[in-house]
């Protein structure tokens, strides 16, 4: 039997795809398909939240307080008068269906939120910004505002789903990706949300003290000190631009005619 | 500002460092792959005229004066593109191109080293070859993630009785 020699042929075993073709393909289609199941599960979130009634969050979070929160004496003055200024102002939104309980977190970081349940949590770092009760009620308003809109189951939902859905495709290789592009997602899905909590805040100021001034007074000031390092902290931090806040909060009370100067209420603490 | 610095610093570790290890793993990765490439073509038309064959009893025309058995391995490992491209081809399934071309070189390399086994003893040509492929450990504690592939490539090498034996 006769022995032909012969190399073996390029080409059989070897796809001819360029690697970074493959890569490009890949990473594009699944994309899509990612956001597409993102978009589908957010939807589903929107479902649930009409089927889960106010009464039935309230009974489920009633006593509930994350984990991870350390909170100040319950003495505390500037927490008694923040829980009164909150019951004052949720008097006058009519028919409110919480509770509303008023927490401070011992956190350096200005941010307050609305948790399931009725809960307001305001930290020390934003207690410690505040210079007048007007700014406070602000800021309470506006988480207030959350609430109607239901905006804090919805962030809860979309965070325990989103989160859910990429541990279970991302596996561990990319987690530690995976997280932070989780956390810019659902900050930026509450854009809108914020806006419109912005807006029933400023009413609830505006119909408790009969004047809007010094609402904005703290996105003033935070808006000076995003110019610092613009961009990246703008696209990064939880709410919207502060300067572009302002600018629609000085616009909705010229259109409603509200006063913007007014008796300033100091802080009692 | 200081928790701005974390921010954007916290950026650069969570996208900027895996992106820079994906680009410096594929631009040596694909390096390394070529000039591999070239010396398996190089070494093979070298050998082209040594005959291996995979028969498992010695072609009858064959008359040997003298037989061993000859290996030749190589053990490989994924570059850090390679696993990551291959790792979203595994969500929706199909060929994992990255890999074709590093198992292709193993095969060529194992087969080649053994060639060069027999050859260097003096020995004629290989018959019963068999190529195998082992996975050779976990590159991870929780069992996922492949550190290596063995190919281990072996056969009978003769020598013939006559060079007139092989001519035919």
């Amino acid at each position: 039997m006769k022995f032909i020699p012969r190399q073996p042929r390029e080409g059989i075993n070897v796809s001819d795809t360029h690697p970074l073709v493959e890569a490009g393909t890949l990473v594009a289609g699944l994309t899509l398909i990612f956001v597409f199941i993102a978009l589908l599960l957010i939807f589903l979130v929107e479902i649930a939240l009409y089927f889960i009634p106010v009464e039935k969050e309230v009974a489920l979070f009633e006593d509930w307080l994350p984990e991870d929160l350390i909170t100040v004496s319950p003495a505390d003055e500037r927490l008694h008068q923040a829980q009164l200024l909150v019951d004052r102002l949720a008097f006058h939104w009519a028919d409110a269906p919480y509770t509303f309980r008023v927490e401070i977190d011992d956190s350096d970081v200005a941010n307050a939120m609305a948790l399931p349940g009725g809960l307001i949590i305001v930290t020390e770092g934003l207690l410690d910004q505040v210079e007048s009760e007007n700014e406070l009620a602000f800021v309470l308003g506006h988480e207030l505002g959350h609430f109607r809109n239901r905006d804090h189951l919805r962030a809860l939902g979309r965070g325990i789903v989103l989160s859910l859905f990429l541990a279970t495709t991302m596996g561990n290789d990319v987690s530690s990706i995976s997280v932070t592009v989780t956390d810019l997602t659902l900050r930026g899905f509450s854009r809108q949300q914020e806006s419109s909590a912005d807006e029933f805040g400023l009413a609830l100021v505006y119909t408790h003290y009969g004047h809007v001034d010094e609402a904005w007074r703290l996105f003033e000031k935070w808006d000076n000190d995003d110019r610092i390092m613009p961009g990246v902290v703008s696209y990064t931090s939880t709410h919207p631009d502060a300067g572009d806040r302002v600018e629609k909060l000085k616009d909705q009370a010229l259109r409603e005619g509200w006063p913007i100067e007014g008796l300033i209420t100091g802080l009692k603490w | 500002m200081e928790s701005t610095f974390y921010q954007v610093l916290e950026l650069v570790l969570n996208f900027g460092l895996p992106f820079l290890l994906l680009l410096v793993a594929y631009i040596v990765g694909t390096m390394l792959e070529k000039g591999h490439f070239r010396s398996i073509r190089k070494r093979e038309s070298e050998y082209a005229t040594f005959p291996v064959v995979t028969f498992d009893t010695m072609p009858d025309d064959w008359s040997a004066s003298s037989s061993t058995l000859v290996s030749g391995s190589v053990v490989i490992s994924l570059d850090y593109f390679k696993r990551v491209i291959a790792g979203l081809r595994a969500i929706v399934g199909g060929r994992i191109k990255t890999y074709e071309p590093l198992l292709e070189r193993a095969r060529r390399e194992a087969m080649l080293r053994m060639i060069e086994d027999a050859r260097r003893d003096g020995y004629d040509a290989i018959f019963n070859v068999r190529l195998e492929t082992s996975r050779l450990a976990n590159s991870r504690r929780d069992g996922k993630g492949t550190a290596g592939v063995e190919m281990l490539a072996f056969g009978t090498a003769v020598k013939f009785a006559s060079r007139f034996a092989r001519a035919q």
